[in-house]
């Protein structure tokens, strides 16, 4: 009898012991604690990093949607989607959900790298690589975040920026930095990135060079013109980089896939047959095959002479009327359009504009050297001055049309906003300053935040 | 020679000498309302001698001469023991129910009626058997009072929503945890590519014996953290020792739509253009433009597609039920078999199912019993899509227009532009034809147990149970039509398999005791495991050869999802319970369980969940001895604290995920903060409950009155999004539920030839939220979750009606003010009601005249609103003007300035000042009433059956959702549309009439 009480015990505490048995492991992810220890770990991470910037609210379709719409550049059809059409009448309100996304994704981007430079994997040269190039990803991130939500530089920098985090606590709630602030986090981190960066992979990754062009750009937006003429010429002369032509710029735009021979493309966010938004993706927005909501301002594309080759990729159509079509992205299935954020060209006009005060010749050399090779026929700009910097500019718009950066371009001058007929006769004048140039904080911020302090207007 | 002789006579002498010890006795046996009762066992007692009455009721037995007693036994009778006085003998058997000796399944066993302490509800075989439903939990509805069983789909094989008291958590699963055979089982839908599924609708409700259903915590909390939505426990058919009886039950019938509002059917053609028509003159257009937009359209093609009726079809139904049961006094068993067919009412619905069941319960020694039950079930499923999917029949059969034929003239199958263009409604015609939607589901469930008697009042069990569930699902969406159309044909194959296992043990010691074993206590002590794995893998492709005969992945150009991935959880649990009973009049009872889950952070990995629960069987008091109008007055109250575990596996994990990749290499992200504190949801249920008997039985009266509190409820706490997270799941809210349940049963008339049995069961639920994190109101679509009011409320502007000289429509301003407003952005939201209904319950009749039989049950549910989710494109006064309307649309527009009769404002061709958003235009009282099931049926005469050689034989007949009547006239679609009350173009509720044949041989 009590052999068979014995028993029972044994029976009923047998499974007590296995106190392995509550555990239980998802089977996509690690914990936190073993992702990142090992430098094959880091460079797992810095893939996610990289494919964080995809998102549809990051290169993924807002940055370079907004930045052409909120200008001059591209408007919304009235036959559309019905997205971005707060931004295209400049109505839009604290819950706006792109305001959210660029913010809420900015900052999921933030943390990722910051996760790679904080650990502690280090010394080995491609651990400083992958370290460098998450120093670059956090400025160019940390770069859109202060452009979209804050004042320009060249207005105010000690004016209400984005908060600066550069470590993981999720009961962080931070105040606004100032802008000057991360300015100066953005252009050491650039710093950092040249430095460590050895490797050039492809187009899809940071070089040094693309780090350099970025700081470039960083000095043009702090109106540090000669800071930004030294990076610029860096990267002209050092960088190994070639500019695009006229024979092969169709063939460039077609082509979906990052590029090894450093033709043009500093930097783009890769998109590929398996990772890509689908019917978000930026392509989707512009093909008339896809949503095809926006439209190429009819003012801009009187600028580009018959002979320019970037006139090739516009063609005129029927949407609701009269309608010029963006063919600039054209993948719409399989391998998605790549979003293109650092090219020569846009450095090379850099270099011109930045040259203006110190150089008016060398100003007007990398204007041309862009000008002449989109439109073979035309001899190249003579003009100086106060001419010269807006035959610059005007370069600008259209080389670098339906990429995104006219909008910021236009806040940093702090120039009105002269919109065509095709916008909504409520939003065709935009004045600077005007509250609603910059993206509300996101409500969503604000009721979690309580230190956080709203954008004016809003 | 001598010798035979001598045998021989001894022989002769000893059978004159046993003859002459024997005698007859006869008698008859009845009810207790003297009606005769055939089939009635009797036994002489201590022997094996016995007979069994015949239909008249009367028996005759030869005896022993010493034989003193008789034993009288009948199923669901008292058994009599009767001294052997004179012959003839009349005996009255007692029916059995409600009596102190019925045994009812309960939490890890059974318990005897008076020892009860909590609030359950007991469905039995009878109530199950033979319906037209697919899966069981279609047939709680109406089955206990507060248990609400809901569906949302008419697709054979849809998931059901149940919720006992009310809904109790937000993010959390609010459905009951299912004990088969005491084992815990997957429930719910758990497809991936199917719009509808039902892991139960593999297990045949015939095989059911009985249904337990535990409501308060002295009932459930046994069940610790799973248990705050309620337990449902279902036991098997188990065989009984004798001859081996077989049972065949077989029934036809079909279906059709239970409920339509005939002032929503589909336009005609002439209606649409009339009104299209009109749209454009009031949108402004010039004539030019209404002739080509009309013409565009299909005006005057001479086409007047009805694709409503295209689409729906009378549903045949068919089941074939063979069982076989008995046994000897070691080892009994019960098998069976059976086969169900359904098809729904629209095209691409059907279902089947293949099922059989074994249990066989064996006397291994006296001391050891051993026991295996397996239940397994194959189904085969088609359902179409739901929703806005352009591929949903029933979306199609609203929108297409009736000028677009889904046949061209020659026969041939209408799929190219201008009528089927890529990018427009799918010609769901062509689809059903072309594409394939299967779910192929195979579960598998089944328990071993051993159960070993160390002392006469000391039990050890030990039960392994199972449970396997396999899905295969396999689409295809032809090349040439529809969704697989952009990317030349498409396939998908998605696999699921959930495995999962409990292990029980258990020791359950039985003690009485006191001056004459006056206290009576139960003990239980057990511990159990459980695990479950669930694995999926995907497959899909794209780039299908130009043929709609080779459908699957292997012959596509491109491969699109090759992928796999699982998700698994366990609990490890130590638990007990005790009672103790004096006397029969007071019991006390206790649990306590201590869940341990992998679901739960590691700081809080344990959780102790109890209960307590006291009765008092005032009937058992001696003053009550000579009150016999009452046989039953029992007093009940409980409370206790159980928990919620229905949360996501790895939910409280900080981990890296990857899937993050980059040009086609591996990437990790941070994918959750994880929280080591998060844990299951608390309930803390409080019951008093009151139970009456009344007349022997003639009146039955059960009520019940309940508080349950949920708290650390799981919701997402906003974070600064500058962390890198937007929210942080944790344990903050709480909601409360309380109510009123009664169940009534009452026998107006008893005689022998006739019985009128009334059965009702009524509930009220009031569900508020007391806090939400930081109290903020949470909106999710047209709900708002605020503290202090309902948790389904409807939040959208009041509408108010029709501008009578312009024909806007308007809304009010404010909550509660008059002021209109042609704006709708100017109108402030307000909540409007409940989409959860504020009673609901059952009322039974059951009549009986000889051998015929005629059961009622009406279904009936309101208090709630019902929202028409979709209304805004077939009813929004012009919004999608390019796809049909519905017969209101048209008769109820403003027509013309001063029109005051009016409900609809002014058609104008892409809509009216967003009349079409969400407000209570779009809401309707969701009141109904519903004959669930109405039966007529005949039992053959037992002597005509004995001649056929048949144990019994019915025949009925039974239609199922036969009359729906509803409160709101308006009502536009059936008024059961899930728990949310939200209408999405689901296939349609059927009404089924079946007849059917069981007989016993």
């Amino acid at each position: 009898m009590k052999m068979k009480y014995y028993f029972i015990g044994c029976l009923v505490f047998l499974m007590s012991c296995s106190k392995d048995y509550l555990e239980k492991k998802p089977y996509n992810a690690l914990p936190i604690e073993d992702a990142l220890k090992s430098e094959a770990d880091i460079l797992v991470a810095l893939r996610g990093a990289y494919a964080s910037l995809r998102n549809v609210d990051l290169y993924g379709r807002t940055i370079p949607v907004l930045g052409d719409l909120m200008a001059d550049v591209t408007y919304q059809s009235l036959s559309n989607s019905n997205r971005y059409t707060f931004y295209n009448q400049y109505a839009t309100p604290v819950v706006d959900g792109n305001a959210l996304g660029l913010w809420t994704a900015g900052y999921q981007t933030i943390l990722r790298v910051n996760n790679i430079i904080a650990s502690s994997v280090d010394g080995t040269a491609n651990a400083r690589q992958y370290k460098g190039e998450a120093h670059a990803i956090r400025a160019l991130v940390y770069f859109e975040l202060v452009r979209f939500f804050a004042k320009p530089y060249t207005d105010d920098p000690s004016g209400l920026g984005v908060p600066i985090i550069t470590t993981f606590n999720i009961t962080v709630k931070p105040k606004r930095n100032t802008v000057a602030e991360v300015y100066a986090l953005i252009l050491d981190d650039l710093s950092k990135a040249y430095s460590l960066i050895t490797q050039t992979t492809n187009s899809s990754q940071f070089s040094k060079y693309a780090a350099k062009a970025l700081e470039a750009k960083v000095h043009l937006f702090k109106a540090d013109m000669a800071n930004a003429r030294t990076a610029a010429l860096d990267v002209i002369t050092n960088g190994g980089y070639t500019l695009v032509g006229a024979n092969n710029y169709v063939t460039y735009w077609q082509n979906p896939a990052p590029l090894s021979n450093k033709l043009e493309t500093l930097f783009e966010v890769s998109s590929d047959g398996v990772a890509n938004l689908g019917f978000d993706a930026l392509g989707y927005i512009y093909s008339q095959n896809g949503y095809g909501d926006m439209i190429c301002a009819s003012d801009l594309y009187t600028q580009y002479a018959a002979t320019d080759v970037r006139r090739s990729l516009l063609t005129q159509g029927i949407r609701s009327g009269p309608a010029v079509f963006v063919n600039k992205y054209t993948n719409i299935i399989t391998d998605r359009d790549d979003t293109k954020v650092l090219r020569l060209s846009d450095i090379y006009l850099i270099a011109a504009e930045a040259s203006l005060a110190s150089n008016e010749s060398d100003a007007r050399n990398y204007l041309n050297a862009v000008a002449t090779r989109r439109d073979p026929s035309f001899i190249g700009f003579t003009s100086s001055g106060a001419t010269l910097l807006e035959d610059i500019l005007t370069e600008r718009r259209k080389e670098l049309a339906f990429e995104g950066h006219r909008f910021h371009d236009l806040n940093r001058l702090k120039r009105t906003i002269n919109r065509s007929t095709d916008y909504p006769a409520s939003a065709r004048t935009i004045p600077y300053p005007f509250n609603r140039r910059l993206l509300p904080i996101p409500q969503a911020e604000m009721d979690a935040n309580p230190n956080m302090v709203q954008n004016q207007g809003y | 020679m001598k010798k035979k002789t001598l045998l021989l006579m001894y022989m002769l002498v000893s059978v004159v000498w046993v003859y002459a010890q024997t005698k007859i006795v006869t008698g008859k046996v009845q009810d207790e309302n003297g009606a005769l009762l055939g089939n009635v066992s009797v036994q002489v007692k201590g022997t094996k001698l016995g007979t069994v009455s015949s239909v008249d009721g009367t028996f005759s037995l030869s005896v022993p001469a010493t034989a003193k007693t008789l034993i009288f036994s009948l199923l669901n009778y008292e058994t009599a023991e009767l001294a052997i006085t004179a012959t003839p003998i009349t005996v009255k058997l007692t029916t059995v129910t409600n009596n102190l000796s019925d045994v009812v399944v309960v939490a890890y066993g059974t318990t005897k009626k008076p020892e009860i302490t909590g609030s359950m509800g007991v469905i039995k075989a009878k109530d199950i058997e033979n319906k037209p439903f697919t899966s069981v939990d279609r047939a709680l509805q109406g089955a206990v009072a507060g248990l609400q069983s809901v569906a949302s789909s008419g697709t054979p094989g849809a998931a059901q929503q149940i919720r006992i008291r009310g809904i109790g958590s937000i993010n959390a699963s609010s459905e009951p945890l299912w004990i088969l055979d005491g084992v815990v089982i997957n429930t719910g839908d758990a497809s991936r590519l199917t719009t509808t599924a039902n892991l139960l609708s593999t297990l045949n409700p015939n095989d059911i014996e009985s249904i337990t259903v535990l409501k308060d915590a002295s009932a459930s909390s046994l069940y610790g953290s799973r248990a705050a939505n309620g337990v449902i426990l279902v036991t098997t058919k188990k065989g009984k020792s004798g001859k081996t009886k077989f049972r065949f039950d077989t029934e036809v019938g079909y279906s059709d739509i239970a409920y339509f509002n005939d002032d929503y059917r589909p336009l005609k053609a002439s209606e649409y253009f009339e009104l299209t028509r009109e749209g454009l003159v009031n949108a402004g257009a010039t004539p030019a433009v209404v002739t080509a937009t009309l013409a565009n359209l299909g005006s005057g093609n001479n086409v007047d597609y009805d694709w409503l009726k295209a689409v729906t079809k009378k549903g045949t139904q068919r089941q074939y039920n063979l069982g076989a049961s008995g046994g000897n006094d070691r080892t009994t068993y019960n098998l069976s078999a059976g086969y169900f067919r359904q098809e729904g009412i629209t095209l691409q619905s059907d279902f089947e199912r293949w099922n059989g069941n074994m249990s066989i319960v064996s006397k291994a020694t006296d001391r050891l019993t051993i026991s295996t039950t397996l239940n397994a079930g194959y189904v085969q499923q088609n359902a179409p899509l739901a929703g806005g999917s352009f591929g949903n029949p029933i979306l199609s059969s609203y929108f297409l227009l009736p000028s677009r034929a889904a046949r061209n003239a020659d026969g041939s199958l209408n799929i190219t532009a201008p009528d089927f263009g890529p990018g427009n409604l799918h010609n769901t015609i062509a689809t059903a034809e072309m594409d394939k939607r299967f779910l192929k589901q195979l579960s598998a469930r089944g328990a071993f147990t051993a159960e070993y008697k160390i002392l006469e009042n000391l039990k050890f069990t030990s039960r392994y149970g199972m449970d396997y569930n396999v899905l295969e699902e396999e689409q295809y969406n032809n090349p040439f039509h529809g969704d697989g159309q952009s990317v030349g044909g498409r396939a998908f194959v998605f696999y699921t398999r959930l495995f999962n296992y409990t292990w029980t043990n258990l020791l359950d010691y039985k003690l009485s005791f006191g001056k004459a074993k006056d206290f009576s206590t139960n003990i239980q002590v057990g511990y159990e495991a459980q695990d479950s794995k669930t694995l999926t893998s995907n497959i899909s492709a794209t780039g299908f050869p130009a043929t709609t005969q080779l459908t699957f992945p292997v012959v596509a150009a491109t491969p699109t999802q090759a992928s796999a991935t699982g998700s698994d959880f366990s609990f490890l649990s130590a638990f007990s319970s005790a009672s103790i009973n004096y006397k029969n009049k007071y019991v006390l009872s206790g649990s306590f369980r201590r869940d341990g889950s992998s679901r739960f952070g590691t700081n809080n990995r344990y959780g102790n969940f109890w209960s307590i629960g006291g009765s008092w069987n005032i009937d058992q008091e001696s003053f009550m001895k000579d009150v016999r109008l009452i046989s039953q007055l029992k007093l009940r109250a409980s409370y206790g604290v159980n928990g919620n575990a229905g949360i996501g596996n790895y939910d409280w994990q900080p981990t890296y995920s990857f899937g993050s990749n980059y040009n086609q290499q591996p990437g990790s992200a941070p994918n959750n903060i994880g929280n080591v504190f998060l844990t299951w949801e608390i309930n803390k249920p409080f019951n008093v409950g009151l139970d009456v008997s009344l007349m022997s039985n003639k009146v039955t009266l059960t009520a019940d009155y309940y508080i349950r509190r949920t708290s650390s409820l799981l919701l997402d706490a906003p974070l600064s999004r500058t962390s890198g997270f937007s929210t942080l799941r944790d344990n903050i809210g709480s909601m409360e539920n309380k109510g009123f349940e009664i169940s009534l049963n009452f026998s107006p008339v008893a005689t022998k030839n006739f019985q009128w049995s009334v059965n009702l069961n009524y509930a009220t639920n009031r569900n508020k939220i007391l806090s939400l994190v930081n109290n903020q109101d949470i909106i999710t679509g047209i709900f708002l979750r605020r503290v202090g009011q309902d948790f389904q409320s409807f939040y959208a502007p009041r509408w108010a009606g029709v501008d009578a000289a312009n024909g806007d429509p308007l809304w009010y301003k404010t909550v509660t003010g008059k002021e209109t407003t042609n704006n709708f952005n100017d109108a402030q939201r307000a909540i409007l009601g409940s989409a959860s209904p504020r009673f609901f319950g059952s009322i039974t009749n059951s009549l009986r005249y000889k051998g015929f039989s005629l059961e009622a049950q009406v279904y009936f549910s309101g208090g709630n609103l019902m929202q028409d989710a979709w209304a805004a494109f077939y009813m929004g006064s012009g919004n999608g003007p390019t796809f049909n309307k519905v017969l209101r649309q048209f008769t109820d527009r403003w027509k013309a300035p001063g029109d005051n009769k009016a409900t609809l404002p002014k058609y104008v061709y892409g809509g009216n000042k967003l009349a079409q958003n969400p407000s209570d235009l779009y809401l309707y009282k969701g009141d109904y009433g519903r004959i669930r099931d109405l039966t007529l049926s005949y039992q053959l005469p037992e002597l005509l059956a004995t001649k056929m050689k048949l144990n019994s034989a019915v025949f009925y007949v039974r239609g199922t959702n036969l009359f729906t009547i509803v409160r709101d006239k308006k009502l536009p679609w059936d008024p059961e549309q899930g728990v949310a009350s939200q209408t999405n173009l689901n296939v349609f509720i059927p009404k089924t009439i079946t007849v059917g044949i069981n007989i016993g041989f």
